[in-house]
């Protein structure tokens, strides 16, 4: 009852809700950026044991953004956030139908300094990118840490991660960033809330 | 499984190891017997609860009247955990950590490493978010893979098979005896596979009833610690340490786990390990004794805090008597170890048993229940459980998508009863704490196993996964039926995953759309036949009150939220869930004898029936006819769906076995109670139940001089043919097969004792006491009454029995004495 109720309220106002998967390698910067997303603050993280996921409203749009640990080994778990992340609340309480839920937008994380692992950001991005659940999802990339000299810009990020290959089916954007000073992040989020195909929450 | 020392150093490369995974094995556990591995026990010197005052001279002695009953048994209580065990009170301590590099990865495992997928242990003991608290607990548990333990095992049976085969054709030839020793070959391995060093009569009824249905599983309490710190790389070091224990009171180990993980930060190397492991292995608990299965349902459902205290003292009595032969014995221990004579003090209350760990010299004092129920792991709270998915029910009732196993009582079917019925039905059950701690869902996983098994029914928590994560799931996928905990809402989106979802921070609860429909069965085709008629003369009768709540579930919740306000403490709401789950299965047994002719849950109902005491009938007790098809037909679908279930099928190979073990047989002693309590009987009605209860008491007695063979069964009389009195009695009373189950049932004062338990059990306080069975002083036949007085003499003097009368109200008190006075003398 409640639920459907703000949601009509969306509708009318035009508000919209987006289901966002944040990765990328460890030490990328994902937990910055989704507490500066959150807080407006810069917060001192430490790593990601599984998961953090918070809901993040911005212009009109409801981000559901999950941001999942990066360590290696942990990577082949990514795929299980790729489909069904609707809203915590609405999935839980609502006992009605279940929208198909895959995940709209990607966000993948680059560590811009990191050139040594660009090519291994490069073949997970590659994997996530082309799986079939991810086929309909907008796909931004923070090219992160541009506050540190010798930054990779954006278009030798795109260049190195070939996105003109591996994201050819893919509507995407470089966005440089530096999550401490949250330059760059509000403006990849307007883009993707621009960018998303389905305007209201169903 | 290898032998290792306590003191020594880690031993790498242990001959055999065990393989431990997370989940049970795939295949069939069925053939597996129980308890096979033991290890090796270090000889720790008994060094716990030596108080400065001796026995006699505590004080809680002086001011206790002499404890009556003093056994006329005689035998030797034994200790649960004696200090010359195999066993080690722990099995493992392990350290992770969560590498920024790497993820979870081991970092130490004392004394060797466990086998098995060391990052899957490490990822269940480093759980999602750790980062986000700087403590949190989990529990977990190991299935060890027994394969190559069974072939051995197996391989070793056989051994023995034939070596017992050439001895007994010996004695065969020598007294030229055939019994059915044959036969009873394979009853006999078995049993003594159990335990090869059975020569008490308690030790089998406890041990009969563990772990028939797979090796015992290892329980993994927990600690993990995030710690800010800004000398190492990004920031942080996360930590865990793990206990791996057989017993299932893991909780105890709590303080030095926190106590060692603190220590562990300072010192990360493998000695911290090691000294917690000897510290936990040393601890002292033989002094508790061992309790039959029955004397362990009694003092659970017993208030009382010296509840067979007589065994405490026993054990204490015995310890002495060992202590001062020891010392008789010319300086076998060396001079001054034994300066001050050694004193043990009785457990304050004996639901638990007080000892200490001595950790890094801080004694840690440590509380050890005495009696454990099935399927009670840990410490956690079913009113706790029952508040938080009942609160948002109360306030703003949600419907649940239906399901006949799981909304028994339509869409607005109380969420404890949806679950209580997913877990009887064996359904795939989560329960989510998202930004919660993991310690939170692992509890409400233990409370759901216990809720539902009501220390009955077993087969939960082996299928429980107090907490798991995204990393598990393809192996969780295969489980048929689980219960898991969670903290990532990820799986809150996968319907697929589960049938039941358990939100913890909402209290909500949520039935798949996903789930499997229930199959039509026999049962339900039956009370579907039924049903026209049934509602026609239902009506009429009962009005509107039974239909609208043919189940009782809502007047049973009503009644259990409105003792969980009155804040009667969880024993009494477990006690409450036990009678819940034993009405349930008693009703299943009602109804599988109406569908299908007979029950597996009443399988003596023929010996029972022939009214042995002058009494028969078995069962559930209805008031009427229509009242039972009534239940039988609300319970008809969860009935149906548990009878294909783990937990149904272990229930009936326990029932099994209890029957065989069962002193009396001959009556039903809560069929006919409920008789007294429920019905309108005559007067000659009720005599018959009080006259079978006193002879049924009293004929167990071995005073008595009659001859036994009036009131005993016609298999027991078969059996007195073949066994002619045994000539060697010492041999016969030690060894376990079915003709000693038949012999045990022979009169003896431990028959009597059994069977006086036999009938408390059925009268626990929640079932109001001995109440009943009092108001069989005011009968109108003066017979009855000088019966009634014979049986509770009879319970007023046994161990147990006398807390029983004296719950007793002071009425029926002076009842009895006024009877015993004025009518016993005159009677006899």
């Amino acid at each position: 009852m409640g639920a459907s109720i703000s949601k009509m309220m969306n509708k009318i106002f035009g508000s919209k809700e987006m289901r966002l998967l944040m990765l990328g390698l460890d030490a990328a910067g994902k937990t910055t950026i989704l507490y500066k997303l959150k807080l407006d603050q810069d917060v001192t993280t430490i790593p990601t044991v599984g998961f953090n996921v918070e809901t993040v409203t911005y212009k009109n749009t409801k981000f559901n953004v999950w941001d999942v640990g990066g360590q290696d080994k942990i990577r082949p778990l990514w795929r299980h956030y790729f489909s069904g992340m609707l809203g915590v609340h609405d999935s839980v309480l609502s006992t009605g139908r279940q929208a198909s839920a895959r995940t709209q937008g990607l966000i993948f994380v680059i560590d811009s300094n990191d050139r040594d692992r660009i090519d291994e950001a490069r073949t997970e991005l590659a994997r996530i990118i082309q799986d079939r659940e991810m086929k309909d999802a907008l796909l931004l990339v923070f090219a992160n840490k541009q506050d540190l000299q010798g930054a990779m810009r954006p278009k030798e990020v795109s260049d190195r991660l070939q996105l003109e290959k591996i994201a050819k089916d893919h509507v995407w954007k470089v966005e440089p960033s530096c999550a401490t000073t949250g330059e760059g992040i509000f403006e990849g989020l307007a883009w993707l809330s621009n960018n998303v195909k389905i305007p209201n929450a169903k | 499984m290898a032998a290792r020392t306590n003191g020594g150093t880690p031993q790498p490369g242990l001959q055999r190891q065990p393989s431990f995974s997370s989940f049970p094995p795939s295949r069939s556990t069925s053939s597996i017997s129980f308890r096979n591995d033991k290890k090796a026990r270090s000889p720790q010197p008994p060094m716990l609860r030596e108080d400065d005052g001796s026995l006699d001279s505590s004080p809680r002695n002086s001011s206790l009247s002499p404890r009556p009953g003093k056994s006329k048994l005689g035998g030797k209580v034994r200790s649960q955990y004696p200090a010359d065990s195999v066993e080690n009170h722990v099995e493992y301590i392990l350290v992770a950590s969560f590498d920024i590099d790497r993820g979870s990865v081991m970092e130490h495992q004392y004394p060797g490493p466990i086998s098995g997928d060391e990052t899957m242990l490490a990822e269940l003991m480093l759980p999602d978010q750790a980062h986000v608290r700087s403590q949190d607990w989990t529990i977990f548990f190991l299935h060890k893979d027994t394969t190559a333990e069974d072939e051995e095992r197996e391989a070793r049976r056989e051994r023995r098979r034939k070596r017992r085969r050439r001895k007994e054709g010996l004695e065969d030839d020598e007294d030229d005896d055939d019994t059915t020793a044959g036969a009873d070959e394979d009853e006999d391995e078995k049993e003594e596979d159990g335990d090869e060093s059975t020569d008490d009569e308690s030790t089998e009824e406890s041990d009969g009833d563990t772990e028939a249905d797979g090796p015992p599983l290892i329980y993994v309490l927990n600690l993990v610690n995030t710690k800010q710190d800004n000398t190492v790389k990004r920031g942080a070091i996360v930590k865990a340490m793990a206990i791996c224990t057989r017993h299932s009171f893991l909780h105890i180990y709590k303080p030095l786990l926190l106590l060692a993980l603190e220590e562990y930060f300072r010192a990360p190397v493998l000695e911290t390990l090691a000294s917690l492991y000897n510290a936990l292995n040393a601890m002292d608990l033989s002094l508790l004794p061992k309790l039959s299965s029955m004397e362990q349902f009694v003092l659970q459902a017993s208030d009382s805090k010296d509840m067979f205290i007589e065994k405490f003292d026993q054990m204490i009595r015995q310890r002495k008597k060992d202590d001062a032969e020891r010392d008789s014995l010319p300086s076998e221990e060396a001079p001054g170890s034994e300066l001050r004579k050694k004193s043990y003090a009785p457990p304050r209350d004996t639901h638990e048993f007080e000892s200490k760990v001595n950790y890094n010299g801080i004694p840690v004092p440590i509380k050890v229940p005495t009696a454990l129920s099935p399927e009670t792991v840990g410490d956690f709270s079913l009113i706790k459980l029952i508040q938080t998915f009942s609160a948002p029910h109360t306030t703003q009732p949600q419907p649940f998508a239906l399901h006949p196993h799981l909304t028994t009582s339509g869409a607005y079917t109380h969420p404890i009863i949806v679950l209580v019925n997913a877990l009887l039905t064996q359904k795939r059950i989560i329960f989510l704490g998202h930004n919660r701690p993991s310690s939170e869902v692992a509890e409400a996983v233990l409370a759901a196993s216990a809720l539902a098994s009501g220390g009955l029914l077993r087969g939960f928590v082996r299928y429980a996964f107090p907490y798991t994560d995204l990393t598990k799931i393809d192996d969780l996928l295969k489980v048929p039926g689980f219960i898991a905990g969670v903290t990532n809402p990820a799986f809150a989106h996968k319907p697929e995953w589960w049938d039941v979802l358990c939100d913890l921070p909402t209290g909500r609860m949520k039935i798949s759309h996903r789930i499997e429909a229930a199959p039509a069965t026999e049962g339900s085709m039956y009370f579907q036949q039924q049903s026209g008629l049934l509602n026609g003369a239902g009506m009429n009768q009962q009005g509107v009150a039974g239909a609208a709540d043919p189940t009782g579930d809502s007047q049973f919740m009503d009644r259990l939220l409105q003792s969980i306000a009155d804040r009667h403490g969880e024993n009494a709401i477990r006690a409450k869930w036990r009678s819940w789950i034993l009405k349930f299965t008693r009703i299943a047994a009602a109804f599988e004898e109406t569908v299908y002719g007979a029950s597996a849950l009443y399988i003596g109902s023929h010996e029972t029936d022939a009214g042995a005491y002058g009494v028969s009938g078995h069962g559930f007790v209805w008031p009427d006819e229509s009242s039972k098809m009534r239940e039988l037909a609300a319970n008809v679908h969860r009935i149906e769906g548990w009878r294909s279930t783990r937990s149904y099928y272990s229930f009936v190979q326990d029932l099994a076995k209890r029957w065989d073990k069962r002193p009396v047989r001959g009556i039903d002693f809560h069929h006919q109670h409920d008789r007294l309590r429920c019905l309108r009987l005559s007067h000659d009605q009720s005599a018959a139940i009080y006259l079978a209860f006193a002879r049924a008491v009293k004929e167990a007695g071995a005073e008595r001089g009659e001859s036994p063979s009036d009131a005993d069964l016609p298999s027991l009389m078969s059996q007195s043919l073949t066994l002619t009195p045994s000539n060697n009695p010492s041999s016969v009373a030690p060894s376990l097969n079915n003709n000693n189950n038949e012999l045990r049932r022979q009169p003896s004062a431990q028959l009597q004792y059994d069977t006086i338990l036999q009938l408390l059990i059925v009268v626990p306080e929640s079932n109001s006491g001995l109440f009943y069975i009092a108001l069989g002083l005011f009968h109108p036949r003066q017979d009855v009454r000088i019966k009634v007085v014979e049986l509770l003499e009879r319970i007023l003097e046994h161990p147990a029995g006398r807390h029983f009368w004296a719950g007793l109200g002071r009425f029926a008190k002076l009842a009895f004495f006024r009877v015993k006075r004025e009518e016993v003398g005159h009677g006899r």
